[in-house]
């Protein structure tokens, strides 16, 4: 099996809203690994921070400060690195009571660090597919175009006319219809569906050894969906690539991920393998794993008067982080026992069996 | 056992949008256009939940809007509550109003950013009906109960609040004015999950309690088969299969629908997986036009069509398949249901 | 190095802070300068009204022609007539004021009447007005305004007619726009659904909650530019003319004495000029900052 080919260490990435003076917590304290050849799915709600965890690895946040600490280690054949090499250096912190209240970041010189890190490994290694897929290509620029661009840049391949023939391999290999007339079209000539499918070429054609899929098939018809998901899982089983999808559809999650780390309120609650998690029965999982799977709106969980088993309360407000469990005052299987501790401190993860971690008191004794 | 009035009747609704020509096609004869929704006939009874299910460009979302009169209907009659309002001038629909609401897609943008709540509802209450302002705190007070909302919120604006909550004040204000029709336009979709469960439920608790009907426009097709009693499911303007909620979800008829359901079981099913390398959605296309669809428009899709040899019925135009009763109040409009 | 920090760190119902707490220090100041400015003007209009002012301005004093500031209880010197300069500033503003108000309101009102039914009721409504923004838009300001003084030899107030009209396309299509952007958003239709008449919509949903900011912005804007036009006139003799002071043709009139070392004349009213539309222009700055930049969030 190896050492996995991306490891996230303690991933912190704060933002900052002037309007309440007060850090933005998006993602606080992740940890999480990827296998070589593996699909791990991120699965959240709002404000579960799955989306800024993808961006902080690619460093592609803008807003201040961004990431504060961690550590990321990308590990291919040509050797081990870390994605957020020297971040110390730039970065301070100030604690109070065991919470961060003060930052001081070097953004601009961090931001040329990160440059010099992620030039080789963004687009190269590393390819990302995005939501909304009309509105993440360049409307300005035929969709061939945009692939060959891709090609001639992040491959040894710099010949326009090659790189041509590399894009079209490319479209046929993601079931593109007529590959060479989709070659000319701009996005706005094409389907959601179809401008998703450009967009994994344009990921694939590098062959990276990761692919960060964020949420590729929100926005899509359903039944389109379900065809890029099939997709999906071909190329993945055909190249072996690794994949990072976030998702907050748990169907598309079940029919792709190998792992699943759930996010609730920037941290990860629950991590293990695919099926233990996602399936039925509470068994030793997180409540709100449980929750969560229990209150889709889907035909199998209707209750006895038609109703769903809802969980009471809003997502998390990344701001307003409570002191104790983050989930604790949506929980519904917190016993006297434990209720001191639910509502002071936060749960570490445990692992209840092997490969799988959960965070909740409920298994902490 | 007396029968539930019809308080919602469509027939033979039609709404085109003129399509923004080039210079060549200008200088044809024939208008372009985009037959958005193109005879569309139902009814909704008083305390009923119909739900209409169909993926983007199929003109759920325009039915809705026409409905309620925001959009002028091309063709066609809306008869609610045994006014026709099809042509209905602005102040003799005023009244009407305050008896059909809509919930939107969008919480965000469905609430004036600059106002706060306590406004909001209160702008809302006053609009048909003058009270006093004990009046109107008391039925306020009553709203925020109904939907479950915080009395702190009042304060607040529109951007200060959960996802969950902003879907909560805006049915708040369509109850706030005493509407007993409401159309719901995809209530759930801009939701997380786990919310979505709470609005589903609130919906239902407060048909129940206040006797509400609901026109459910949704492409989720699990909830809208959860909240509906009939449910109808439309593709490229039109109602392809209307029937009861459980005939739809577990005896489907039409292709189209069939192919819906699919897309959403755990494992593909092997029709959908290996359907002709057919891309297209559901959605105009801008070179639909080139190639007008005659007939059924669901041909270029259907796998049974393609399985039974591409039958030339399908696609004649004379004998564009209509919808017709195949016993229980099950529509379907199909030459060979499945 | 970037600071962040929170001082808070409990759980609690935070709301947000208001726009004027959180704004940028720079636009506090613009803000604060601007207010300045206007309260200096305002006050001057005043004092000119009412005439309460340090001496007569087109009091002649052959004694002390062209004399430096300070002299003989004249904070500001006197011009080439021995005349205060410091009197005849404040009196300078009532050629400016007033018309300049007229300006404003006739740009933002018209304006908004356009802009509000090129918006809301496209089609033949939106083509004509587009057409007369159009047209109204290709004049240069200030030819125009020169051909209606050569043809008409009008007063100030006429002319500030002109520079208001001239002033109706910017305010319009800022309006037309808003208004096609919000309309866009549910919540107007919302409101229609409600039963709320069009008339209300219009002034209450998009006008007042939205649009204010806009048009305080192009009031001031407007205010600046309506200045610097009179100036000019007067500075090149068409507009108010002697010995009625404006700033514009103070400055014509110590021109001629600036190469001889008295450079005062001309300096104090030139700055007076330029301290002012900066004062007008930094308020409608800051103001913008401070209240879209909160929208954004």
């Amino acid at each position: 099996m190896g050492a996995p080919l991306l490891e996230i260490e303690n991933l912190r990435t704060y933002f900052h809203s002037r309007s309440k003076r007060a850090f933005i917590r998006a993602v606080d304290g992740v940890t999480m690994a990827i296998a070589r050849g593996k699909t791990l799915s991120v699965v959240g709600e709002s404000g579960s921070g799955k989306s800024v965890t993808a961006l902080s690895i690619m460093g592609l946040l803008d807003a201040g400060p961004g990431v504060i600490s961690g550590k990321i280690t990308f590990r291919t054949d040509g050797g081990e690195r870390n994605l957020l090499h020297d971040l110390e250096h730039y970065v301070t912190l100030g604690e109070q009571d065991g919470r961060i209240m003060e930052v001081s970041k070097d953004e601009a010189g961090w931001r040329k660090q990160v440059e010099r890190i992620m030039a080789e490994v963004r687009g190269k290694e590393i390819a990302m597919i995005f939501q909304n897929p009309k509105s993440a290509l360049n409307p300005f620029v035929t969709v061939g175009h945009q692939i060959t661009e891709a090609i001639r840049l992040h491959t040894p391949t710099k010949h326009p006319r090659e790189a041509k023939e590399r894009s079209l391999y490319w479209l046929e290999r993601v079931k593109m219809d007529s590959p060479r007339l989709r070659f000319d079209n701009y996005p706005y000539g094409l389907s959601g569906g179809m401008c998703q499918r450009a967009m994994i070429a344009m990921a694939l054609s590098s062959e990276p050894a990761l692919l960060i899929a964020d949420e590729p098939t929100t926005g899509l018809d359903a039944t389109i969906q379900s065809t890029i998901v099939g997709l999906l899982a071909e190329l993945k089983s055909e190249l072996g690539i690794a994949t990072l999808l976030i998702s907050h559809d748990i169907r598309v999650v079940s029919r792709l991920a190998d792992d699943v780390a759930v996010m609730y309120g920037g941290t990860v609650v629950e991590y293990g393998p695919a099926p233990e998690i996602l399936g039925a029965g509470f068994g030793l999982k997180h409540p709100y794993t449980a929750a969560l799977l229990a209150s889709r709106p889907s035909v199998q969980n209707v209750q006895e008067n038609g109703g769903l088993p809802a969980i009471d309360g809003e997502v998390p407000d990344p701001i307003e982080v409570p002191r104790g469990c983050r989930f604790y005052a949506r929980c519904n299987r917190v016993t006297d026992g434990i209720r001191d501790r639910c509502e002071r401190r936060e749960p570490e993860l445990k692992e209840v069996t092997p490969g799988h971690q959960v965070r909740c008191w409920l298994y902490l004794d | 056992m007396i029968k539930p009035r019809t308080i919602l009747e469509v027939v033979d609704l039609r709404k085109h949008y003129r399509q923004r020509a080039g210079i060549f096609p200008a200088l044809q004869w024939r208008e372009r256009f985009i037959p958005a929704v193109d005879g569309v006939s139902f009814c909704l009874e008083e305390h009923e939940t119909v739900g209409l299910v169909g993926e983007s460009g199929c003109g759920k979302t325009t039915i809705g809007r026409t409905i309620l009169r925001l959009i002028p209907a091309t063709s066609g009659r809306i008869v609610f509550d045994d006014h026709d309002i099809t042509a209905m001038s602005a102040r003799e629909l005023r009244p009407l109003r305050s008896q059909m609401q809509m919930i939107f897609q969008d919480p965000d943008a469905s609430l004036n950013p600059k106002m706060r709540v306590r406004d909001i509802l209160k702008e809302a209450i006053t609009t048909h009906h003058r009270l006093s302002d004990g009046e109107v705190a008391r039925r306020i007070g009553e709203l925020l109960d109904q939907v479950n909302l915080k009395a702190s919120k009042l304060s607040n604006f529109p951007r200060e609040l959960a996802g969950g909550e902003k879907r909560r004040v805006g049915i708040a204000r369509a109850l706030a004015v005493g509407a007993h029709f409401i159309v719901a336009d995809e209530p759930t979709s801009a939701l997380d999950v786990s919310i979505q469960a709470q609005v589903v439920n609130l919906l239902r608790d407060l048909q129940r309690q206040l006797g509400l009907s609901y026109l459910f426009i949704s492409h989720d097709l699990e909830v809208v088969q959860l909240i509906s009693r009939r449910v109808a499911v439309m593709y490229l303007g039109k109602i392809v299969e209307m029937g009861l909620a459980d005939r739809i979800a577990r005896a489907a008829r039409h292709p189209y629908t069939h192919l819906l359901w699919s897309a959403l079981v755990e494992g593909q099913s092997k029709e959908a997986s290996h359907a002709p390398l057919n891309t297209r959605t559901g959605a105009w296309e801008p070179f639909d036009f080139e190639r007008p669809v005659s007939g059924c428009r669901f041909a270029p899709r259907c796998p049974v069509y393609e399985a039974r040899g591409r039958p030339a019925v399908c696609t004649d135009a004379a004998t564009e398949p209509q919808l017709h009763d195949i016993g229980g109040r099950h529509y379907v409009a199909c030459h060979f249901p499945v | 190095m970037k600071r962040y920090s929170q001082t808070t760190g409990e759980v609690g119902e935070s709301s947000d802070l208001s726009p004027w707490k959180t704004a940028d220090a720079l636009d506090l100041v613009y803000v604060g300068y601007g207010l300045l400015i206007v309260v200096l003007v305002l006050v001057s209009y005043v004092l000119g009204a009412f005439t309460w002012l340090p001496y007569d301005p087109e009091q002649i004093r052959v004694d002390l022609l062209n004399a430096p500031p300070g002299s003989a209880g004249h904070l500001l010197g006197t011009d080439f007539l021995g005349r205060d300069i410091l009197s005849r500033l404040i009196v300078g503003i009532q050629a400016y004021f007033l018309p300049g108000l007229l300006a404003i309101v006739i740009s933002l009102l018209l304006g908004t009447t356009l802009g509000a039914l090129a918006g809301y009721r496209s089609g033949e409504v939106e083509t004509l007005v587009t057409y007369f923004n159009n047209l109204v838009d290709s004049f240069p300001r200030l030819v125009l305004i020169l051909l209606v003084i050569a043809a008409f030899k009008p007063g100030i107030y006429y002319i500030m007619v002109v520079v208001g009209v001239t002033g109706v396309p910017a305010v319009a299509s800022l309006i037309a726009g808003k208004i096609e952007f919000l309309g866009q958003k549910n919540f107007i239709e919302a409101a229609h659904v409600l039963g709320l008449p069009s008339r209300v919509i219009l002034l209450k949903h998009i006008l007042w909650h939205h649009c204010m900011p806009l048009l305080v912005i192009q009031a001031t804007i407007g205010m600046g530019e309506a200045i610097l036009i009179e100036t000019s006139l007067s500075y090149l003799g068409f507009g108010v003319q002697e010995p009625t002071p404006s700033w514009g043709n103070m400055v014509q009139a110590g021109a001629n004495y600036f190469f001889q070392g008295k450079f005062w004349p001309s300096t104090a009213p030139a700055l007076s000029i330029l301290f002012t539309i900066l004062g007008f222009h930094l308020l409608g700055d800051g103001l913008n900052g401070i209240l879209e930049g909160s929208a954004g969030k």
